[in-house]
């Protein structure tokens, strides 16, 4: 019963991820694929807070979001004035920047990682009621995605998107918009690392390097970007595929390469073959062939 | 104590690493000047040259000689690959400038991956041993792969400079650089020239992955992190400049290699993402030199840059915001 809580608890930890990186990738298309640095900040932030500092663990877990919004503002701001290109440039260096910094530093247990985490709900009350906070979470993480993205600040966030200079030109303010939206992705994926930490109670840096990264595009591209049910489908789907290869007993030597092929690999394929992924978003996503068809005979 | 020996000896080492920074710098910055993108494939570029050698020399024991022409052909093919197939079908579908930066991204972290699960996640070298001989020069060490190491940069850069200023396909690069449309109306196929492009970066890739790879031990994702290197350098050198991303390699090179003398040098590395900060921070249009002056012809053409930077800035095509 144990394996299948941890898998429920994987696949709505996924869900929250895949849906707030859709958020900043899908639907203000704001091109970062540090989303697992900031799931790290919210992570070591939440635990060490707890475990060294005695902070109560609800707590620490809504402090360990705030920090990952504000490291997610430090890196937006400065990136998203210049232009949104150079914002996956600082995103990834910022990603490897921390994690180097983690692997460097004692508080945080080095590259060896940090252990005894304190454990939230599971021996007060019970496993079961982890397992509802965390899916609790992630269905309340959907459904202010799909009321983002339903609601007056998805016509904005769209406009803003397809034609920033139009956008400006009514007087709103795009890069305000950008790392807001940013800083809230950023904060839900802060939220659910601190709520993996205080489960799995071990967290190292190597967990959240290029392959969670990859993992989390892959949800993402693969279930429909700018869709609410997309990355929700995704998340769910990616979860339990590399738990199909496990049960193949292979080395965890191959089993890691194996998994993120596995996650790459997929993305290129749909990215030639179904660029609108599983769930179309009937949209955009393939916008200038259209484009480029218009006056044709 | 800082004496005049350190201090040599610290400029010649830093000199002698920047040769394969300087080289993965400038490929970089061709592809982006020409091509128009931010190629994050690179990395898979870098890794499949070093394999390469690696299987050639470590693996079937191999003459060095025949590892470099592995190093060479494998980036060379897999980097025309990636245009032919990749770049070249996203071009026709107009695929948007994220899908592209998606697309390098995931093909960088699938080679590391195809890497990972054929040679192993060890770091491993080209040949057996990194240690090379040293001689003293004066009270400077020189080792055997130092002088090599300069000239095969040095080769290189000649070899791209007299190719973009003197034959044709180099020419075709600029007139494509500077306006790809303007260039195809007077004939120029740019398709081929995308190729040459990516051809030339895929051999300077080749070149610089041989001398680090026979220096320093490699694994699936240092290529990624040697990337970094190559895309602060083009920041900083000025988006579009090929020869300021080398520059820049050089002085980012010798600053990093220098803070040893003050930060412990486990923190050596952490240096790379803070110039890449402090690169789009403060210099996201690249370190503006003040012009020379040469007479009428750069007076003329002067006139012409000026005329074109009364539009908006971010009209202004950044490939040709900089003459080579």
């Amino acid at each position: 019963m144990e394996y299948v809580y941890t898998l429920i608890i994987l696949i709505a930890l996924s869900v929250i991820l895949a849906s707030s990186f859709n958020l900043i990738i899908g639907y203000a298309g704001l091109i970062s694929i540090a989303h697992p640095v900031f799931y790290a900040i919210g992570a070591y932030a939440s635990a060490i807070l707890a475990r060294d500092h005695g902070v109560p663990v609800p707590i620490a877990m809504l402090l360990g979001a705030v920090a990952a919004m504000l490291a997610s503002i430090a890196v937006a701001l400065p990136s998203l004035r210049v232009s949104g290109d150079y914002l996956l440039i600082a995103s990834i260096g910022f990603q490897l920047g921390v994690l180097e910094a983690i692997k460097n530093v004692s508080f945080t247990g080095g590259a060896g990682g940090l252990t005894n985490i304190p454990p939230f709900l599971i021996q007060s009350v019970g496993r079961e009621a982890y397992v509802v906070l965390v899916v609790a979470v992630a269905v309340l993480t959907v459904l202010l995605t799909r009321v983002i993205a339903h609601g007056p600040y998805w016509r904005a966030l769209s406009a803003m998107r397809d034609d920033e200079l139009a956008f400006g030109a009514l007087g709103r303010n795009a890069v305000a918009m950008k790392v807001a939206v940013f800083a809230l992705g950023s904060a839900l994926a802060g939220l659910a690392g601190a709520l993996y930490a205080h489960y799995f109670r071990f967290v190292t840096p190597e967990q959240f390097e290029l392959l969670q990264s990859a993992a989390m595009l892959t949800m993402v591209v693969v279930g429909g970007m700018r869709t609410t049910l997309g990355p929700v489908i995704g998340a769910v789907l990616l979860q339990a595929l590399p738990q199909a290869i496990t049960f193949l007993d292979l080395p965890t030597a191959l089993l890691g390469p194996l998994q993120g092929l596995l996650f790459t690999g997929l993305v290129l394929i749909f990215m030639f073959w179904r660029p609108q992924g599983l769930v179309a978003a009937g949209e955009f996503w393939r916008p200038s062939r259209e484009a480029s068809d218009v006056g044709r005979p | 104590m800082l004496t005049f020996d350190t201090i040599a000896q610290v400029l010649w080492t830093s000199i002698s690493t920047s040769s394969y920074l300087v080289l993965f710098a400038v490929a970089f910055a061709l592809v982006l000047k020409v091509n128009r993108i931010f190629n994050f494939a690179q990395a898979a570029l870098m890794t499949v040259a070093f394999y390469a050698a690696n299987a050639v020399v470590s693996l079937a024991g191999l003459s060095g000689v025949l590892g470099f022409v592995a190093a060479l052909g494998s980036a060379a093919l897999a980097s025309a690959a990636l245009e032919i197939f990749g770049f070249r079908s996203l071009r026709r579908r107009n695929a948007s400038q994220m899908f592209l930066f998606i697309f390098t991204l995931i093909v960088s972290e699938l080679v590391a991956y195809l890497a990972m699960l054929i040679f192993g996640t060890w770091p491993t070298t080209i040949f057996p041993s990194l240690f090379w001989p040293v001689s003293l020069v004066g009270n400077i060490a020189i080792s055997a792969w130092d002088l090599p190491a300069v000239g095969g940069m040095l080769g290189s850069l000649a070899l791209l400079f007299a190719c973009l200023r003197y034959s044709q396909p180099g020419r075709f690069m600029i007139a494509v650089a500077d306006n790809p449309d303007l260039a195809e109306l007077y004939g120029i196929e740019k398709n081929r020239i995308y190729l040459a492009a990516m051809i030339v970066a895929g051999l300077l890739i080749g070149v610089g992955m041989f001398l680090y790879g026979s220096r320093a031990q490699v694994q699936p994702t240092t290529s990624i992190e040697l990337m970094l290197f190559a895309i602060a350098a083009t920041i900083i050198g000025g988006i579009g400049n090929v020869w300021g991303a080398a520059t820049t390699a050089i002085v980012l090179g010798i600053v990093q290699n220098g803070s040893v003398l003050l930060i412990p040098s486990e923190w050596q590395g952490f240096l790379l993402y803070i110039f890449l900060f402090l690169a789009i921070v403060f210099f996201p249009s690249g370190v503006k030199l003040p012009e020379r002056k040469r007479g009428l012809a750069r007076n003329v053409a002067s006139v012409d840059l000026d005329t074109r930077q009364s539009t908006p800035a971010n009209t202004v095509n950044p490939a040709s915001a900089t003459e080579d």
